[in-house]
């Protein structure tokens, strides 16, 4: 498969030349026009199911985007705003489809990169990733089972509004007023 | 009545067997309760449907009904149910989730709903009864394992729950922290709670409840007074039996005696000889260590200090450990048992002092060229786990050391029958996997010494029996292992020398016997002679006049 058969550090090239060019991109057809490559090359490299996989996350990461640009700016933001996601995330996808932790660390390591480094992050960020969903996992059942989520929750220290803060609250309000009005 | 299970059986997503099946439980209030079984039996399962986390937090597949306070579980939230029952997990890392010990106490009686000054009066009263006030202000993660379990049993007693479940306690903790828990259960069914717990060390707990229920595969099988349920037909359930019970169901008497005294008693009502005892200690007792003649060093420390920042934890140890020697490490949580371990294979080198390993300098030898001789299996066999296939996990070792023999490596996943596991995810395993799993990856380069943390904790009784096997045999191969351990039946039937730690100084050194025999070293180590070792030394005496 030629993806595989590249170098990593070829492909890493690639990859941020590709990142770059879409960061260029203003304008909405040529995002679509980026974004339908990187699917046939998807397709061609079988990756498409996966593909599909990813979209659960990257597509609702998408929809979020649009709909926050969408509000915050216009229609035309949004849709860029969302092509932008989806053709960048589908590049490392890619990326990350066609080279394992290791192959990509030990190419780097042949260029000089710092060996330990490298070599013990691929190692041990996936078990530190599983531990450490195992470890919520777990304190989210300890919580569930001191009553997390109950309604009707008291504080040991409640905050209480005393006379002093109302004082400087008024106070407060008072000097603006003054400030704007006078 | 306070929990029932009415026909209840239980599946966790994705699973096709039953974790617990057609399950029938009543407990009353004031009642206390040990469950035992071996791994996989159901047991925290049975914990964890009793207060609603089955089926609310699992989701799975849930028939049958439970009923906690009158409540049907399944039709209220676990944060309804939690007033009437609380769970101490089994894991004393992954339950405490606030910043300081105090807000952790609190936090179960503000989900309560109750006022702050109800909370405080709650707050003293649990933290007088557990002894927490020296520790309210410390921040959880900085707490010794014995002190989390402390403060998570205090945080959900607070809430005052009409029944407390406890899953493992003793596990983790050394002889001195488990009669502490003994004690504070006492306490805590003198305050009228009742108390479920699930314990594989049935010895630590037996004398303290009025009832035991035996899983297995999800099933109940028995339930009923402590000595009805062992003097009956238990050898299919995998159960670790008190050490006294084992020796008198070996020599073939019905009774169950779970005291010293008690089995004198019993010997001498039904005209038992005590010669037959000694016989059959005499019969079993362990292979002693190398003759004298054949004695080759593999470990030789002398005058080792160790310590991390301005902490001493180890104060000029003197040592040696003979080829084909297996060696038990005793003595408290914190003594320095598992820093002197780790100084075996390079993961530490001594500040001042010598240690060779093999005739190597450890200080000037790298922990890679010592990992070739040396296999750690940890005690949390999840802090090894690092691939994504068990065939990877056991042979990445081998691999990089240049040490890779076929031929050992097939016997070894066949030995501990990891066969069937070989492409699976490690993380995908049960715990008694995973420790076999952690046991291939330490032995794959074929070491000379091999270390055990803990290798007993937490596992059931043919994985100790199993172990036990592959001990002899790394020793029958010449290899040297080291338990280390605050299982001491474990380690005076399987090590012919013991090293108690105390403190950082190695306080003595010698066969189990002769350092059980001797009252001040073990009260300085924190411990106490086996049962089995009490009833031989009174027989011995007792046959003398």
């Amino acid at each position: 498969m030629i993806g595989s058969s590249l170098d990593p550090r070829s492909k890493l090239i690639v990859l941020l030349a590709a990142t770059c060019v879409l960061m260029t991109f203003h304008r909405w057809f040529e995002l679509a026009i980026a974004l339908g490559i990187l699917l046939i090359v998807t397709l061609l490299l079988h990756l498409g199911l996966a593909w599909l996989g990813l979209l659960k996350g990257l597509g609702f990461a998408a929809f979020t985007f649009f709909i926050v640009a969408g509000l915050a700016f216009d229609l035309a933001t949004a849709v860029l705003a969302a092509l932008r996601l989806l053709s960048i995330g589908t590049a490392f996808f890619l990326f990350f489809q066609t080279t394992s932790p290791e192959a990509l660390s030990n190419a780097l390591i042949k260029t000089g990169a710092p060996y330990r480094a490298l070599r013990y992050f691929p190692a041990l960020a996936g078990p530190l990733l599983i531990q450490a969903f195992q470890l919520a996992d777990e304190l989210a059942e300890a919580m569930e089972a001191r009553g997390f989520g109950a309604p009707g929750r008291r504080f040991r220290y409640e905050p209480n509004l005393r006379l002093l803060d109302w004082a400087i609250m008024i106070g407060s309000i008072a000097a603006a007023l003054t400030v704007i009005f006078i | 009545m306070i929990l029932r299970f009415d026909k209840v059986s239980y599946r966790y997503p994705g699973m096709a067997a039953w974790a617990i099946h057609d399950l029938d439980l009543a407990i009353h209030p004031d009642e206390s309760v040990l469950v035992a079984g071996a791994s996989g039996s159901g047991k925290s399962t049975l914990c964890r449907a009793s207060i609603g986390l089955v089926p609310h937090f699992h989701r799975g597949e849930l028939t049958g009904r439970v009923l906690l306070g009158g409540l049907d579980t399944r039709q209220h939230p676990v944060y309804q149910l939690f007033r009437y029952a609380s769970l101490v997990f089994q894991n004393p890392d992954a339950q405490l989730f606030n910043h300081t010990v105090e807000a952790e106490l609190a936090y179960g009686l503000e989900s309560l709903g109750l006022s702050p000054s109800d909370i405080e009066e709650r707050l003293t009263w649990v933290e007088k009864l557990l002894g927490l006030e020296s520790l309210i202000r410390r921040l959880p993660h900085t707490l010794s394992g014995g002190e989390k379990q402390r403060v998570a049993l205090a945080a959900v007693l607070a809430l005052r729950p009409r029944i407390l479940l406890l899953d493992e306690p003793f596990t983790h903790l050394d002889p001195e922290g488990a009669e502490q828990l003994r004690s504070t259960l006492r306490l805590i069914r003198s305050e009228g709670i009742a108390f479920i717990i699930v314990e594989h060390r049935l010895h630590e707990i037996i004398t303290d409840v009025d009832r035991l229920i035996v899983l297995h595969q999800g099933e109940m099988k028995i339930d009923g007074s402590p000595r009805q349920v062992l003097s009956g037909d238990i050898s299919t359930y995998g159960l670790n039996l008190p050490p006294l019970v084992r020796i008198f169901r070996a020599l073939g008497w019905e009774k169950t005696p779970f005291s010293v005294q008690e089995a004198l008693r019993e010997m001498d009502a039904n005209h038992l000889s005590p010669q037959i005892v000694l016989n059959f200690q005499e019969q079993n007792s362990i292979v002693a260590g190398p003759a004298p003649s054949a004695y080759r060093p593999v470990v030789e420390a002398e005058d080792l200090w160790f310590h991390y920042k301005d902490r001493p934890v180890l104060c000029g140890v003197d040592l040696k450990l003979g080829q084909g020697e297996c060696v038990a490490l005793i003595g408290r949580n914190g003594a320095g048992k598992t820093t002197l371990a780790k100084h075996f294979n390079g993961l530490l080198r001594p500040n001042r002092g010598s240690l060779k390993v093999f005739g190597l300098d450890t200080r000037k030898t790298s922990a890679s060229k010592l990992a070739r001789h040396v296999g750690f299996a940890w005690q949390n066999p999840n802090d090894q786990l690092f691939r994504t296939t068990v065939r990877e996990e056991v042979l990445t070792g081998p691999r990089v050391l240049q040490a890779y023999d076929p031929a050992w490596c097939n016997r070894l996943f066949e030995r501990l029958g990891l066969g069937p596991l070989l492409d699976r995810s490690p993380f995908s395993l049960s715990e008694g996997q995973k420790k076999r799993v952690s046991f291939a990856a330490a032995l794959a380069s074929q070491p000379g010494l091999i270390i055990f943390d803990e290798p007993t904790a937490g596992q059931d009784d043919p994985f100790r029996r199993e172990l036990a096997q592959l001990i002899h045999e790394l020793q029958r191969e010449g290899r040297t292992v080291v338990l280390v351990t605050h299982d001491l039946e474990f380690a005076a039937r399987h090590a012919s020398r013991w090293l108690l730690l105390a403190e950082g100084h190695m306080i003595a050194d010698g066969p189990p016997d002769a350092l059980m025999a001797n009252p001040t070293a073990m009260a300085k180590a924190g411990l106490r002679p086996t049962q089995r070792f009490q009833l031989i030394q009174t027989l011995k005496e007792k046959t003398k006049e």
